[in-house]
Formats: C-alpha cells, sequence, structure tokens
C-alpha cells in the first residue's frame, strides 16, 4: 500500500494535510543508535541495515541491525516481493512488480542509486558464477533471463511459463535453473546454455521455494505439509520430509548449518538436519512466517506476513522477538557490513 | 496512537486470516491464492468499518437536522439490505481483481515489445515523492469518470431504466446510496475499476479511494439539512446539492448536480445548480410503485423488466 495505515487512518476523518509532506527517504544515520526511549535494544549500531520488503504498503523498511530501530523508509511504487544482492555485494536489487521496476540500492546505506523498468520482477535471483539473473513473474507467467556484466542487465531470453513461476534455484555450474510453478505443481529446468526448458515434472500441489543441497532439489509444496526430495538427474521425488501444513520456502544456514523451512498454515520453521535432512526442531512462530534472513550471529530475521511484524529469533534457544514492519512483510535481507560479499537472494 | 491502531488492525486481520480462512483455503487445494484472500479480507473488513464510520457520521446527523421525518422505515429497512449486500467492495473488489489478472496479461504481453506502460507517476515524477499528492491526483479523475458514469445513466433509457431504481425512494437517507440494480452495479465496478487500472492506482491504495468516494456519497444522500455556504458547495458534494439531484425537477435526462464528491465537473459541464436553500422531496411520481416502495427482490425484477423494455424500444 502506497500510504500507511497511520496515513489512511489521518485522512479518513479529513486531518490529512499535517501528513502530506514529501516522501523522500531520509537517512538518519547521524542519530545516535539507541538514543530513543523506545529502543528495542540499547546495544551500539555496528552499520548493519535490515531491509524489510512491505509488499502491501509499498515501502522498504530500514533498520538498523543491531539496535532494530527504523533508519529510513524507502517509498516504492506498488508492491515489492523479493531482492537479491549483485554477486559484488555492492548492490541490492529490489523488485517492484506492479510497477515494472527494479531498485537499485546501495546495501551499505539504504541510499537508492537508480530505478529501473523492467517487466513484472517478482522473484530473483543470479547464478552462482554471476553472469545471469533469472526473474520469475508471478502474475504474468513468464521466466525472464538476463545477462549481468556487473552495473547492466540485459534481457536475454523470456519465457513462457504458465502457471505462476515463483521461486527459483540454480545448479550450481550454472548450467541450469529450476522454477517452481505455483499453479500447476511443477517444477521446470530451463538450460542457462541455450536458454530452453529441459523437463518438467510434478512436485505437488502448489510448490513454492526450492533450493539446491546435496545434488538435490528440496521443494516447499505449499498445498501440502512436506518438503519434497528431488533427484535431478532421474527427474523423481526420492522423499518427502513433513513440516507443517503450507510449508512454503527453505533457507539453509551457512557453514553446513541447519536448513530453515517456513510452513505457513502451521506457522512454524522447521529445522532439518543438512546431512539427513531429518526434522531436528520445531519452532512456533505465530503470524505466517515466509522469507528468513541469518544475521553474523545466527539469528533468524523472519518475515511474519499476515501480522505486518518481524521476528528476531534465536534457533538455539528458541527465544523470538516481534516487532512491527508494516503491510505484508515478504522479502528481509540482513545487510552485514563485515559479510556483505556473500551474495544473497531472498 | 496510529501506530497502536495499525497494529492492532493487523494483529486481528492476521489472527483472522490464520484461524478461519487460511485453512479453508489449504482445505480446498488454494493456497496459491492466500495473498490474494489476504488482500480480499482485509478490503472486506475495512469496508465494515467503513459502514460503521458512515453511520456514525451520518445518522447523528440525521436526527439533528433533518429534512423530513423518517416515515417509511420499511423503505429504508430495504436500503439498509442494499448496502449491506454492496458496501463492503464486493463488487469493486470483484472487478478490480478480474481487471488486475486481466492487467497482468495485457501488460505482459506489451513487456514482450519492450515497452512497459507508464503509470502516472512515470509520467509526472513529482507524484513519486507526494503520495498523498498521487493519491489526490487519483481521486480527482475517477471522481471524473463517476461524473461521466452518473451523466450516462441519466441519458440512455436502458442505462436509466437500471438507476431509477435509485431515483424513487422517497425517503432518502445515507443508507439510500447503493440503492442500485445490481446490473447497474456491476457496470459501475467495471468502469470504476478499469479507469482505476488505466491509470495505474496501486492496489493498495485503491480501497482508500473507494472509501473516500464512498463517505462523500453516503453524506450526500443523508437527510440532513446541511448545505456547505456558498464557497464549500462549490468545493465539495453537500447533502442540499445531491437533494435536488435527487428532486423530481432534478432527475431524469435533464436532470442537475451529477457530481459525486467535486462539484466542478457540474461546473465545468454546466449541470450546476448552487440554489443554496431549496431541500425538495426526492423521488420521481412517474416511476412505478414497486422501484420506490417494493422489496429488494422486487425492485431488482421490475429494474430488469424496464431495462429489457427500453432495450427493445418500448420503454
Amino acid at each position: 500500500m502506497r500510504l500507511s495505515r497511520a496515513q489512511l487512518l489521518r485522512l479518513v476523518p479529513g486531518l490529512a494535510l499535517a501528513a502530506a509532506a514529501p516522501a523522500r527517504a531520509q537517512v538518519t544515520a547521524g542519530t545516535p543508535p539507541g538514543s530513543t526511549a523506545n529502543s528495542p535494544n540499547p546495544a551500539s549500531s555496528n552499520g548493519d541495515l535490515v531491509y524489510v520488503l512491505n509488499s502491501g504498503e509499498a515501502n522498504i523498511l530500514v533498520l538498523d541491525g543491531t539496535t532494530r530501530e527504523e533508519r529510513k523508509r524507502i517509498p516504492v511504487l506498488r508492491e515489492v516481493h523479493h531482492l537479491a544482492l549483485t554477486p559484488d555485494g555492492n548492490t541490492l536489487m529490489v523488485g517492484d512488480s506492479g510497477a515494472n521496476e527494479m531498485l537499485f540500492i546501495n546495501p551499505a546505506t539504504g541510499e537508492l542509486r537508480k530505478r529501473e523498468v523492467l517487466s513484472n520482477p517478482y522473484h530473483l535471483g543470479f547464478s552462482p558464477d554471476g553472469r545471469r539473473l533469472v526473474i520469475t513473474s508471478l502474475r504474468r507467467d513468464q521466466v525472464d533471463i538476463y545477462g549481468w556484466d556487473g552495473s547492466a542487465l540485459t534481457l536475454q531470453k523470456r519465457l513462457s511459463a504458465p502457471d505462476m513461476p515463483s521461486h527459483l534455484a540454480f545448479r550450481p555450474d550454472n548450467a541450469v535453473v529450476y522454477v517452481t510453478l505455483q499453479g500447476n505443481g511443477q517444477l521446470v529446468a530451463i538450460s542457462l546454455e541455450t536458454l530452453e526448458p529441459l523437463w518438467s515434472m510434478d512436485v505437488g500441489p502448489e510448490p513454492a521455494g526450492v533450493i539446491w543441497h546435496n545434488d538435490r532439489l528440496l521443494i516447499g509444496i505449499m498445498g501440502s505439509d512436506h518438503v519434497a526430495v528431488v533427484d535431478p538427474a532421474t527427474q523423481a521425488i526420492e522423499r518427502t520430509i513433513a513440516v507443517g501444513r503450507g510449508a512454503h520456502a527453505l533457507f539453509p544456514a551457512p557453514k553446513g548449518g541447519p536448513i530453515f523451512v517456513t510452513s505457513r498454515v502451521d506457522s512454524r520453521i522447521s529445522l532439518l538436519d543438512p546431512g539427513t535432512l531429518a526434522v531436528t526442531r520445531t519452532l512456533r512462530v505465530p503470524g505466517g512466517p515466509d522469507c528468513i534472513s541469518i544475521d553474523p550471529q545466527g539469528r533468524l530475521w523472519v518475515t511474519l506476513r499476515w501480522q505486518g511484524r518481524i521476528a528476531v529469533i534465536d534457533p538455539e534457544t528458541g527465544k523470538m522477538e516481534v516487532q512491527r514492519a508494516g503491510r505484508s512483510p515478504h522479502g528481509i535481507l540482513y545487510a552485514s557490513v563485515a559479510a556483505q560479499r556473500a551474495a544473497a537472494t531472498n | 496512537m496510529f501506530e497502536t491502531l495499525r497494529d492492532g488492525w493487523d494483529q486481528m486481520n492476521g489472527w483472522l486470516f490464520e484461524t478461519l480462512v487460511q485453512p479453508l483455503l489449504y482445505a480446498a487445494g488454494l493456497m496459491e491464492w492466500a495473498e490474494d484472500a489476504f488482500e480480499w479480507m482485509d478490503f472486506a473488513l475495512f469496508g465494515l468499518l467503513q459502514v460503521l464510520i458512515i453511520y456514525a457520521i451520518c445518522r447523528p446527523l440525521e436526527a439533528w437536522m433533518p429534512v423530513e421525518p423518517r416515515s417509511d422505515r420499511r423503505s429504508i429497512r430495504t436500503d439498509v439490505i442494499y448496502t449491506l449486500l454492496t458496501r463492503l467492495g464486493l463488487l469493486p473488489l470483484i472487478a478490480f481483481v478480474a481487471f488486475a489478472s486481466m492487467e497482468a496479461r495485457v501488460s505482459g504481453l506489451v513487456a514482450d515489445s519492450g515497452w512497459v506502460p507508464p503509470t502516472l507517476e512515470t509520467l509526472f515524477p513529482i507524484l513519486r515523492e507526494w503520495p498523498l499528492l498521487a493519491l489526490c491526483v487519483y481521486i480527482v479523475v475517477l471522481d471524473f469518470g463517476e461524473y461521466w458514469r452518473h451523466r450516462f445513466q441519466h441519458m440512455f433509457p436502458w442505462w436509466w431504466a437500471l438507476h431509477s431504481i435509485h431515483h424513487a425512494q422517497r425517503q432518502m437517507t445515507f443508507w439510500t446510496d447503493d440503492r442500485n440494480h445490481i446490473i447497474d452495479d456491476m457496470i459501475g465496478a467495471v468502469w470504476f475499476g478499469g479507469l482505476a487500472l488505466l491509470i495505474g492506482v496501486p492496489p493498495g491504495q485503491f480501497p482508500i479511494v473507494v472509501v473516500i468516494l464512498r463517505l462523500a456519497e453516503a453524506l450526500s444522500h443523508a437527510n440532513v439539512r446541511l448545505n456547505f455556504g456558498a464557497l464549500g458547495e462549490r468545493l465539495f458534494v453537500s447533502p442540499r446539492f445531491h437533494r435536488l439531484h435527487h428532486g423530481v425537477l432534478g432527475s431524469g435526462e435533464s436532470g442537475k448536480n451529477f457530481a459525486v464528491l467535486l462539484p466542478v465537473w457540474d461546473m465545468i459541464f454546466r449541470t450546476g445548480d448552487f440554489e443554496r436553500h431549496r431541500y425538495p422531496e426526492t423521488g420521481d411520481p412517474e416511476l412505478p410503485e414497486a422501484l420506490a416502495t417494493g422489496g429488494w427482490l422486487h425492485q431488482q425484477w421490475a429494474g430488469l423488466r424496464r431495462m429489457g423494455a427500453a432495450l427493445i424500444g418500448r420503454g
């Protein structure tokens, strides 16, 4: 939503004038961290920023990674859902699908560098070699493959991909991208050499998140309660792992840590052992957990889609703290100053 | 305080969605529509809030300064039914969702050509930095569209056959706003939703625009002796301004005061009457009694027959 609820509530009783100031983003980096009475965390800021894409409120919330105070809100035109860091870690790309725009942001400062007209960017991710950016368009049933030379995008191929292309994952050798199709329960493999579809297969109702893991594809089956383990070589489902109804997206922890799986209907995050894929722990997370970003301390920053909040969870202790973010928060990124070279997609 | 209200609203929505709606979607195998369903539920609850706000504002005004006594309560009850059926924004929402899907397809085809359609903000970049100004521009454009839809409702015999249900009410109150034939509502939803998409109204702002126009329309129908003064009458549609439109001299093809929110359109197109002290009786004696005092179903049937007759030249 372009206007926040607060602005709306001012509007309805006719008290909008005071709110009619420009919505230009204001950097408040000079503000001493932890200086307000409402600071959730009095610790000193280390410069890390957290980006929360409020898909229903048309803005990007930028939080201080240490104090969790709001630094700024970057206004966008329509609906921001997903983001990706460029391979060099210097630019954060955020897709505004409804506005046909890609935003280019300095992840270290939150400065909006430029906007670029681009067709319906919903989900996006860079190939491991950083030479290609693949964008899925959920509402337009298309997958766009762009070339990336480090500074500009060039559309190389637009593929029709009915029905409702959603999340994507790459084979580590850069040869194939895999896309889930929520509308028809399929996974499609697309060659990044010929830029043509290779094969597709049924994986379960409403597949969403997909990751490459140990030569297998792990897929969250949102219309069911499990993660499907697919062998792309044989195009067969090897096994399923029950995690909770509405299995949605998967996020592997760095350095061989657990794989976190969100389940929207049962509102939980399941931890999978990276070796056996067995569920080792389940965290109850009310509010429709969706995307996750993992900070250097190993904490999970989670968007709670249906409650307009984010949660910060210590997966070791299960301790969870929540705070308001905006309407329908979706993608999230903890941009660590120290580890900004690690490309991330969310 | 606003932050607390926002958070409370979102918590309530989230709880309802997680407890009631999402499990149903899951059971029905419709989880791919979860995000759209969440938007719809928020919209519907917002519509309910809208009815409460309108009631809280208009009902005390009607009790304080009525133009006429509330003598025909049965007729008012029929109007309440109309409101409950349509006020939640169901029809505009359906039109908007349907158009959004269609628009996405069309835009995809257009995008294939390498050209991405502009929005108002891309045409006028200043609007990007001033979201409230952008909202005002959207409202002005959509209000202009509503003025002309209203003109056409009176201009074309088949359309007037439907719209005359709205004008038949002799006991006009703020509930009368939604007294429309369902076909008329559908046309209106397509008109409004289509125009909103044409100019690129952000989906999130659409409910706000609907709320503002609905509030204005409800107040303009209120049974209240109220004008906004010499200047105010020219800025916003008042109960006095719109009551004249519902008077015998105002309805029909030679009607006056068609504006929904901004009388400027009546000034530009010379259909305005700003005589501030007239509060005529409403209703049209030439219309069938069924349209005035029949129940909801009776009125719908009568309107349909009248439209059919008009289309074959017998109306």
